[in-house]
């Protein structure tokens, strides 16, 4: 491990690394030392803690749209019945 | 691999076509123009098609066809400035979220009182770079290799684009809540 579980060092080291740690994009050996400093530091867990209620929300917010049906429609008759090719079986 | 139209078609139906929706969320997105967005996902489709043989099978299908897509977008659809962007997410590097809100809100409740609406307009003032990496990773949830990859650019770029990327939409969405009055204002 490249730092310590506390102190302001600590602090920087992993908020630098908030959103690669939140995101799964950490190594391990950084992942465990993020967990870790967050195990111990009562200033970086609510923080680290809002980011993730602010990425769980987005997604919330912006996943669930679909394509629309005329649009789901336009794209397989595009596929599936182009002028010059001959339909399937 | 030889394949018949059928079979090509068939396969293209079978690991192409569910992914429709993911293409569709990034066409708008870039192109914050429904009809655009349309036109953009079914040229998409029909290349991605034509181009199946390309395709290798048992890699990621839906990386490829953003791939196809952002090609497209970036060859064919993209107008200057169609609509307004955030003028400097740099001036913005220095927001942070959290002290806003440590004393009202802490664990973010505000965020539960904005609507689908709101998020989706805040993200479409993002500019262009930033708009295109964080919907990928946070509308469609691509790791940041398949991101950098997608987009042509270093791993390190994908970071760096995506933590002001949040940090800007988290400032766009706190200014409209405090507006809102669904949080109170930090006071000085």
């Amino acid at each position: 491990m490249r730092w310590g579980p506390v102190g302001e060092v600590a602090c920087l080291e992993a908020l630098e690394n908030l959103y690669p740690y939140l995101d799964g994009e950490l190594t391990q050996e950084l992942e465990a030392a993020v967990r870790r400093h967050l195990a111990a530091c009562a200033r970086c867990f609510p923080r680290f803690e809002l980011e993730r209620v602010f990425l769980r929300f987005l997604e919330a917010r912006t996943r669930a749209q679909a394509a629309p049906v005329h649009v789901k429609e336009r794209v397989f008759r595009a596929v599936f019945l182009r002028p010059g090719e001959p339909r399937g079986q | 691999m030889i394949l018949s139209v059928d079979d090509r078609r068939h396969a293209f139906e079978a690991e192409a076509l569910p992914h429709l929706d993911s293409v569709y969320r990034v066409a708008l997105h870039l192109a914050r123009d429904a009809t655009r967005a349309e036109d953009l996902v079914q040229d998409t489709m029909l290349k991605a098609l034509r181009g199946w043989h390309q395709y290798q099978p048992g890699t990621n299908v839906r990386a490829w066809l953003l791939t196809i897509l952002r090609n497209t977008f970036f060859t064919e659809y993209r107008q200057r400035q169609s609509r307004p962007e955030m003028a400097d997410v740099d001036a913005i590097d220095d927001f942070s979220l959290y002290p806003l809100v440590e004393e009202a809100d802490p664990a973010g409740r505000f965020f539960d009182q904005l609507v689908d609406e709101t998020v989706l307009r805040a993200i479409d003032a993002l500019p262009e770079e930033f708009r295109e990496t964080l919907v990928l990773s946070d509308v469609e949830g691509l790791s940041y290799g398949e991101i950098a990859a997608i987009t042509e650019v270093p791993l390190g770029t994908v970071t760096s684009r995506l933590s002001r990327a949040r940090k800007a939409l988290q400032h766009q969405l706190y200014a409209y809540a405090v507006e809102m009055g669904y949080i109170k204002r930090r006071s000085a």
